[in-house]
């Protein structure tokens, strides 16, 4: 397997690190005035999604993550699991519910997501930053407030909570930015 | 050009500011010679080497000093009293953001002060030049205390391997100094920085470089600003036998990582041959300084 020394470190590398690919988030060298240097730097784990942080003497080495990623069509799901569809090879992929993980809250029919492969399985899924969902429980707002400043939550279709403003009724299409989990417009 | 203006003229000031300083406490501006010939010792700084004189068929190696300590130290030994000095200094190999191949030097010497006299005037200092925060004072024995929870001072070789493998780091060093270092960074160097300015000081004595040892602590400082390394102080050995025996030591590490490794200064042992007079010296780095002192 190739190896990558601290010289070769950069942002979106991805490296094996106990066990489980990585991607490096940020690297800093260190050089004390009378020591050697050093390279302080912080990891996401691709599985867990937890940061990490490490020291490595400048010319350490890691081992290459066999990692990618692709952009694949969300299907369907079932009892077993959720289906992607790779559309340049029509490969299915099944994911797990550790898998998807709170990508599950923005998971729509057609959508095209990222899923990250390591050795060419699954390790996780990434929605669209924007995706369109629609509201099925809320309570029903003050006519006429179309302000948006007080806002209320609402319950969307793949059950997840948001906070919409007061107009929102059920029924509707709004947009939803995944990576902050907020409002961001009537669909 | 108004901004530009603008920025030359506070960098003007600062050096100014600094010069008052010293001026007001009589302690003499000196240059000294930026081309050596001895490369510096240490293991891990590399002199850059210049090649002189090759056209007029007597070509010969310089090496620009890393600081100006040696020369200083020479005057030192001929009497001059209290000395600072302000000179670009350069460094081969460096790397990472906080470092470049050539960067200003502070470079001061107080005869009969201890370190914790040098560490308060150096506080001082920082208040004329502006400096508004607190200024923590740690010994590196207190530091691991409190942030890692053992004794560096007690701790050996195969202990801070130990230590090194639970937090899923290389232990893999060759001297006890490179590792204490290592976990100096990666454990100690994050809470530094939540300080605005700190004084490390008392370092383990396999971490002495040129300063007096006493007991398990070597009589040296650093100063951290915003967890940035800024300066490093000794109380300075005084004798041509401890010196020597620290450039052996060092030069010798360097052999064993097949670094280029240089004959002793035989030059300035022989000029201090009568002792250094009691003093405690201090390098500063003013471009970093300047950089954060307004922060």
């Amino acid at each position: 397997m190739a190896k990558y020394s601290t010289t070769q470190f950069k942002n979106g590398l991805k490296l094996m690190l106990d066990g489980n690919p990585c991607s490096i988030t940020n690297n800093e060298i260190v050089k004390p005035g009378k020591g050697q240097a050093f390279n302080r730097v912080k990891f996401k784990d691709l599985i867990t999604g937890k940061t990490l942080e490490k020291t490595f003497k400048s010319g350490e080495s890691l081992e290459v993550a066999d990692v990618m990623e692709l952009e694949m069509q969300y299907l369907y799901s079932d009892a077993k699991g959720w289906y992607f569809m790779d559309p340049s090879s029509f490969d299915q992929y099944e994911l797990g519910t550790t898998t998807v993980g709170s990508a599950v809250n923005y998971l729509v029919e057609q959508d095209n997501c990222v899923v990250t492969l390591w050795n060419d399985n699954p390790i996780s899924v990434t929605p669209p930053n924007h995706v369109i969902l629609e509201v099925v429980e809320t309570d029903p707002g003050l006519k006429g407030d179309t302000a948006g400043t007080g806002g209320k939550p609402a319950t969307m279709n793949t059950g997840v909570v948001v906070q919409v403003p007061l107009f929102i009724s059920i029924g509707e299409k709004v947009k939803i930015d995944t990576r902050t989990n907020e409002y961001s417009g009537r669909a | 050009m108004a901004g530009l203006k603008v920025q030359l003229l506070q960098y003007q000031n600062f050096l100014q500011q600094i010069r008052d300083f010293f001026y007001e406490k009589k302690v003499t501006e000196v240059k000294t010679s930026a081309l050596l010939s001895s490369p510096i010792s240490d293991v891990y700084i590399d002199s850059i080497t210049a090649i002189v004189n090759s056209d007029i068929g007597k070509p010969k190696s310089l090496y620009l000093h890393t600081s100006p300590e040696i020369e200083m130290k020479k005057l030192l030994a001929r009497g001059s009293g209290d000395i600072f000095q302000i000179c670009s200094v350069y460094r081969d190999n460096e790397q990472g953001k906080q470092n470049y191949n050539e960067f200003t030097m502070l470079e001061y010497y107080r005869l009969d002060f201890d370190i914790h006299r040098l560490i308060d005037e150096i506080t001082e200092l920082l208040t004329s030049l502006g400096w508004r925060h607190n200024v923590e004072k740690i010994t590196y024995h207190q530091a691991f205390m409190r942030y890692a929870g053992f004794d560096i001072l007690r701790a050996n070789f195969d202990t801070l391997k130990a230590i090194a493998n639970s937090h899923g780091l290389s232990a893999e060093f060759h001297w006890i100094e490179d590792l204490q270092m290592f976990l100096f960074v990666h454990l100690i160097e994050p809470h530094i920085k939540k300080y605005p300015a700190c004084f490390i000081y008392d370092y383990p004595k396999q971490q002495s470089a040129l300063a007096q040892i006493d007991g398990q602590t070597a009589k040296r400082f650093e100063l951290y600003i915003h967890g940035i390394e800024i300066a490093n102080g000794y109380q300075e050995l005084q004798s041509a036998k401890d010196y020597r025996e620290r450039f052996a030591n060092e030069l010798a590490k360097r052999k064993q990582l097949s670094k280029t490794v240089s004959s002793i200064d035989e030059q300035f042992l022989i000029e201090i041959k009568d002792d250094l007079p009691f003093c405690a010296g201090v390098a500063i780095g003013i471009d970093r300084l300047f950089s954060l002192i307004g922060l």
